[in-house]
């Protein structure tokens, strides 16, 4: 078969066993966890599945080029899902590590808003470059008119293209995605932070304030690990790029749901074993 | 995309660098054991070689993926293999001299379920899925091991958190000065990362030949290794620092001579242009 014959495999197509078995695989986990660590630990991984949810969902609102947008010939910000998932959720991350002692819903908040800060910066400078440095005007190649401001698109797409440039559509969905990703990225910092503030100190027999760079550190480091992995999963998912809210592909976000929950339940259990056993 | 665009022609078989990577990465693993039997940290070195090893199996492992169109970008594969193995690797550390084939299981098993995952809930239907994300898992594992055995000369849980800092000539334990509460971890991570993806990116398209990739791939392994080495300074001796670093200083500079050679090989011409002549009467 030669590569012009063959036909996407991953479509917009659900495989409904699959999602079933995904499932099962979390109750499963989430069975273990309730089984080896009940109380803290289920509240922990409770809270790590949300935030690799949010950051599988949140991702789908980047809008996300690739090397057709480096041509200027698709929209959206020029390069991988992954690595922008990974910019927003870990901007968020280290903005909502700072407020870590102010509390859980403050810490989250400013996470979020730190993804969202970094996700507004991206694509404001993304389109002043296609603006000012390559002269294209913002049009999306999927919708006629911006869902948002109601502008026709038609008129300032180029031929052959599939669009250029950020529509303002684009540009929120964007920082809509940031404020998921970096809102769920700090969760599962917190989450993992909290649970190591409280068991480390009994496992190593050492003071709560000796062990601080180790839980940060363990913490920061699953986060991340975490971050990837659900970063990664959610651009298999959208396979290339996406524009938005407003694109099709979009409507993919519920195989990333299942799929993050499970991976985010399989690292969070393999991160809580480690005070356990 | 179901199509592979490019296949593996010649050259040796991805079952025998698999075979190679495992047995190489575990058998250095182990040999740094000899630390803690002979007192010294002499052979930290040995982490240094299997992160190498590993990180040349798991540059084959992203040809073998990406030769399908993941429509991804190769980077990702190097993110997933190492936000999966470091996850496996830090829960393995716990299990004291057991940890590299504890690591070794519980990758594989995180592997097999994001391969399920993306290959059957994501649809994406490629036949090389599963077992590349559970090869990359473990790679990530073992590499991760490999700079932690490189830069505090120990692969357990205790010897990755404990330091011990002198102050006016006592020693102090210290949970600050080692390679998690330093954060050390966090510069390995990319240290990996880097040199696990950047190979494939680099040599993939129509002229790809095997030896110059995997050659390009030790390369940036021992490159690592330097850096890993001169952060090793601040956590075990000088004198077995100083091995580490000339290990990996003379593995650099022949992996590097090597690539040139294969480079120079595989273009289709070579002129050895001088540098920009100064002009005279300046």
């Amino acid at each position: 078969m030669s590569a012009v014959a063959a036909k996407p495999a991953a479509g917009g197509a659900m495989n409904p066993t699959a999602m079933g078995v995904g499932i099962v695989m979390l109750l499963i986990l989430l069975g273990i966890c309730w089984y080896v660590a009940p109380g803290l630990g289920l509240m922990a991984l409770i809270g790590i599945i949300i935030g690799g949810v949010l950051i599988g969902f949140g991702t789908h609102f980047v809008p996300v080029g690739g090397a057709p947008a480096a041509m200027g010939q698709a929209p959206g910000i020029a390069t991988g899902v992954a690595m922008l998932a990974a910019g927003a959720g870990l901007a968020g991350l280290f903005g909502g590590a700072w407020a870590a002692e102010q509390g859980t819903v403050i810490a989250v908040v400013t996470g979020g808003v730190g993804g969202g800060l970094m996700m507004a910066i991206t694509c404001m400078m993304v389109n002043f470059v296609y603006v000012f440095g390559m002269g294209i005007p913002a049009a999306s190649g999927k919708v006629k008119a911006d869902p948002i401001t109601g502008d026709t698109q038609a008129e300032y797409k180029s031929q052959g293209t599939e669009g250029h440039g950020l529509p303002f559509v684009s540009f929120v969905g964007g920082v809509v995605g940031g404020i998921l990703g970096g809102a769920g990225g700090t969760l599962i910092y917190l989450m993992l932070l909290d649970l190591y503030k409280v068991t480390l100190p009994t496992m190593m027999s050492a003071t709560e304030a000796q062990i601080m760079p180790i839980a940060v550190s363990a913490a920061g480091m699953f986060a991340v690990g975490m971050f990837l992995v659900n970063a990664v999963l959610t651009a298999y998912n959208i396979t290339g790029t996406i524009e938005g809210p407003h694109d099709p592909k979009f409507k993919r976000w519920p195989r990333s749901v299942v799929a993050s929950a499970v991976a985010s339940a399989l690292c969070g259990i393999v991160a809580i074993l480690i005070v356990v056993i | 995309m179901t199509v592979k665009v490019e296949v593996v022609e010649g050259g040796v078989p991805h079952t025998k660098i698999m075979a190679a990577g495992i047995i190489v990465s575990l058998v250095c693993l182990y040999l740094s054991y000899l630390n803690t039997m002979t007192g010294t940290e002499m052979f930290s070195f040995f982490g240094g070689l299997a992160v190498v090893a590993a990180l040349i199996w798991g540059s084959h492992t992203i040809k073998v993926l990406c030769s399908y169109g993941i429509g991804t970008g190769v980077p990702s594969a190097g993110m997933i293999a190492f936000g999966s193995g470091v996850i496996a690797m830090l829960l393995a550390t716990k299990f004291g001299l057991a940890a590299p084939i504890v690591a070794f299981v519980l990758a594989i098993v995180v592997g097999l379920i994001l391969g399920y995952l993306s290959n059957e809930v994501l649809n994406m239907k490629i036949p090389a899925m599963v077992q590349s994300l559970t090869e990359l898992a473990v790679v990530g594992a073992f590499t991760l091991m490999g700079f932690a055995v490189l830069i505090s000369g120990s692969f357990t849980f205790t010897g990755l958190t404990t330091g011990s800092i002198t102050i006016l000539g006592a020693s102090l334990p210290s949970y600050q000065v080692s390679f998690i509460g330093g954060s050390l971890i966090a510069v390995a991570f990319m240290l990996g990362g880097i040199a696990i993806q950047h190979p494939f990116n680099a040599c993939l398209g129509p002229g790809w030949t095997q030896d110059r990739m995997l050659m390009l791939t030790a390369e940036c392994g021992f490159l690592s290794m330097i850096v890993a080495a001169v952060m090793s300074f601040a956590l075990i001796t000088t004198g077995s620092a100083l091995i580490s670093l000339i290990v990996a200083i003379i593995g650099w500079i022949y992996t590097y001579k090597q690539y040139f050679a294969l480079s120079k090989r595989d273009a289709a011409d070579w002129l050895d242009a001088k540098p920009i002549p100064d002009l005279e009467g300046h």
